[in-house]
């Protein structure tokens, strides 16, 4: 059976073009899709049932024992941890909140190690963004700051902006100038009309050297910035300010790289200068599928996009006090729920092996690297394969993920309701 | 003595020397007889197919531009070599040059291009860059060049389990976008020219 318009829950894109072909419980074919959508759908390998650590290695258990031991676990904590939330759809994430309000425990997700700080700028200066349609439609300078599409976001060149023949852009290919500032050379780079090599930390000052110039203050540029002359800052001055439409798009690049939040928050300031001579929006490179709509779902649930502490009673929010990372390093919490994301591969040495000694649940269909950390993991349906529910894209569009095969997992929402009723039941009213 | 500044003087103040230095004259540079001129236009409507872009081998000496409304190759005197290949490859016969297109036409004789696309599936990320920008792609399916999606089968190439497949080989017009939009160089074009002759009945038919 073919069905049309899936849409891959892999990264930010959310493409939802997709043609699949299915038969039964599997997924023969996928097209459209990049390399990476293909792998989400073919090398769904799953867990096959939950597990629990023993002292000798692992044991199967049953669905129910395994709900049960996590629920004692988040009840018996002192200050639990929830964190992930950016790989599953918003039903979950909202369950996941009302399970942290319940035990007042800390809610987190992924954006905490990325996009957290672009979030704290936009809370400073606001977000002049807009959806991918608009730029695929209008754009004629698109400028990627610190990320490379082509291997985070495979088809986001040639879906929305570089090569998509746009409404008031018939001729893409030449009439789209691509900029791409990065510290070395990457894939996305070789294909720009004009790449940028920044000195790594130098991008505050050359976003600053940039709103200088637009401005019309280029006489107190210095000859060199960050590594980039000036006369190529003027250019870039130049191509920006001559667009009828620009677009920054901005990764890890800008976010975790010196200077942090301060970074977007220039990069989102030379944007709002850019619109006093011609429209220029801005927007992060969102990487889980989802993770937006972890930030959606937590900020109208809690008030708060992210690392949200229920410690008090009440949503606290306080990056750098309430972020898992942090809460990991000081060895604070007690318990951990992981779902749907893999804190052992990305988090510091340090938050890793305090998750490796305190009990660590893992709700996710796939075995990761925080398996290796956990007591216990719960499999699970995988959103947008054998689950449907919402996602957010990259632009902040809701859209609807599609079930399209059912292979027999429960779930993440109903694994997380069980717990929820059990804790409800056990905690009294 | 050979090297003194005294000898030098001698041998290059002589009068005789200077007026020959100055003055020489040779013979102007004439085109001889026997040899072709530079290509001319025979007054045929350029199709813009390129071909003779294609097939030059001296670079920069024959470029293909916009005249009034519609295209004509024009001829870079410096750099052209006359060797006709132009004139041969242009399936318009748009350009003429001494007894080439009566010769083609007598002997039966044509250069004809035919392109190869070539995907290497390991550095292929399925990113779908070619699919969109390919010229031939976005007049086949508009979907496509709006944004990689596929809707018929009538393109050159479309992404199909993550990589790049080609379909209609035989559409592509060598103009090698794609490459340019390959951000992991996985798409490579090969142009391919190759001569070719028709049997031709003597006599009259």
């Amino acid at each position: 059976m073919i069905i049309n318009d899936v849409v891959c829950p892999f990264c930010g894109c959310l493409c939802d073009d997709l043609e699949l072909e299915v038969e039964g419980d599997r997924i023969l074919r996928v097209q459209n899709g990049c390399s990476l959508s293909e792998a989400t759908f073919m090398n769904d390998t799953r867990l096959p049932a939950p597990i629990r650590r023993t002292a000798s290695g692992w044991e199967e258990i049953p669905y129910a024992d395994a709900i049960k031991e996590t629920a004692d676990i988040l009840r018996d904590s002192d200050r639990p941890l929830l964190y992930g939330w950016s790989s599953t759809h918003g039903e979950t994430q909202s369950v996941g909140v009302h399970i942290a309000e319940r035990i007042g425990a800390v809610i987190d997700n992924t954006s905490t190690v990325c996009h957290g700080p672009s979030i704290l700028a936009i809370q400073e200066v606001g977000h002049p963004g807009c959806t991918l349609g608009q730029v695929k439609n209008r754009a004629d300078v698109i400028i990627y700051w610190g990320c490379n599409p082509i291997e985070a976001h495979p088809r986001h060149m040639s879906r929305y902006t570089t090569f998509a023949t746009g409404f008031f852009v018939p001729d893409a290919q030449r009439e789209r100038t691509i900029i791409v500032v990065d510290t070395r050379r990457n894939d996305s780079g070789g294909i720009a009309d004009e790449f940028v090599q920044i000195e790594p930390g130098g991008d505050y000052a050359v976003l600053s050297a940039l709103r200088a110039i637009v401005r019309g203050k280029e006489s107190i540029i210095p000859k060199k910035v960050a590594g980039i002359a000036k006369e190529q800052l003027i250019r870039i001055a130049g191509i920006c300010t001559n667009a009828k439409f620009g677009a920054i798009f901005f990764g890890l690049g800008l976010t975790m790289s010196r200077g942090k939040y301060k970074n977007v928050r220039n990069a989102i300031e030379l944007t709002d200068e850019l619109n006093r001579h011609t429209k220029f929006v801005i927007s992060p490179m969102r990487g889980h599928g989802n993770v937006y709509g972890s930030n959606e779902v937590f900020t109208w649930m809690t008030g708060y996009p992210f690392a949200v502490d229920f410690a008090r009673g009440i949503a606290f929010y306080n990056p750098g006090e309430t972020t898992a990372v942090d809460i990991l390093r000081r060895g604070e919490c007690d318990a951990a729920l992981i779902v749907a994301s893999d804190p052992g591969a990305h988090f510091p040495r340090a938050a890793a092996e305090h998750l490796a000694k305190i009990p660590t649940v893992l709700i996710d269909p796939h075995v990761n690297a925080t398996t290796a950390l956990s007591r216990i993991q719960i499999p699970c349906t995988a959103a947008g394969i054998d689950a449907a529910g919402t996602a957010y894209r990259m632009d902040g569009v809701p859209i609807r993920l599609r079930k399209v095969i059912d292979r027999g997992y429960p779930d993440d929402a109903e694994i997380l309701k069980k717990i929820y009723d059990r804790l409800n039941g056990e905690l009294g009213p | 003595m050979g090297f003194s500044l005294i000898w030098y003087l001698k041998e290059f103040g002589r009068t005789a020397w200077i007026k020959k230095f100055l003055f020489a004259k040779t013979a102007p540079l004439t085109t001889p007889s026997y040899f072709r001129g530079f290509p001319e236009p025979t007054g045929r409507i350029c199709q813009h197919a390129l071909f003779c872009m294609m097939a030059c081998p001296a670079p920069g000496a024959i470029e293909v531009v916009h005249v009034g409304k519609g295209w004509m190759p024009r001829i870079h005197k410096g750099h052209c070599i006359r060797c006709g290949l132009c004139v041969e490859a242009c399936p318009h016969g748009v350009l003429k040059s001494g007894r080439i297109l009566e010769t083609m036409e007598r002997e039966g004789t044509s250069l004809v291009f035919s392109f190869r696309v070539v995907i290497d599936p390991v550095l292929c990320t399925g990113c779908g860059n070619c699919c969109t920008s390919c010229p031939v792609n976005k007049v086949a399916d508009a979907q496509m060049g709006a944004g990689g999606h596929s809707s018929n089968d009538e393109v050159i190439m479309k992404v199909q389990a993550g990589d790049v497949v080609v379909i209609h080989e035989e559409k592509c017009t060598g103009c090698k976008t794609c490459e340019g939009a390959c951000p992991t160089n996985a798409i490579r074009i090969a142009r391919i020219l190759e001569g070719t002759q028709q049997t031709v009945h003597e006599g009259p038919p």
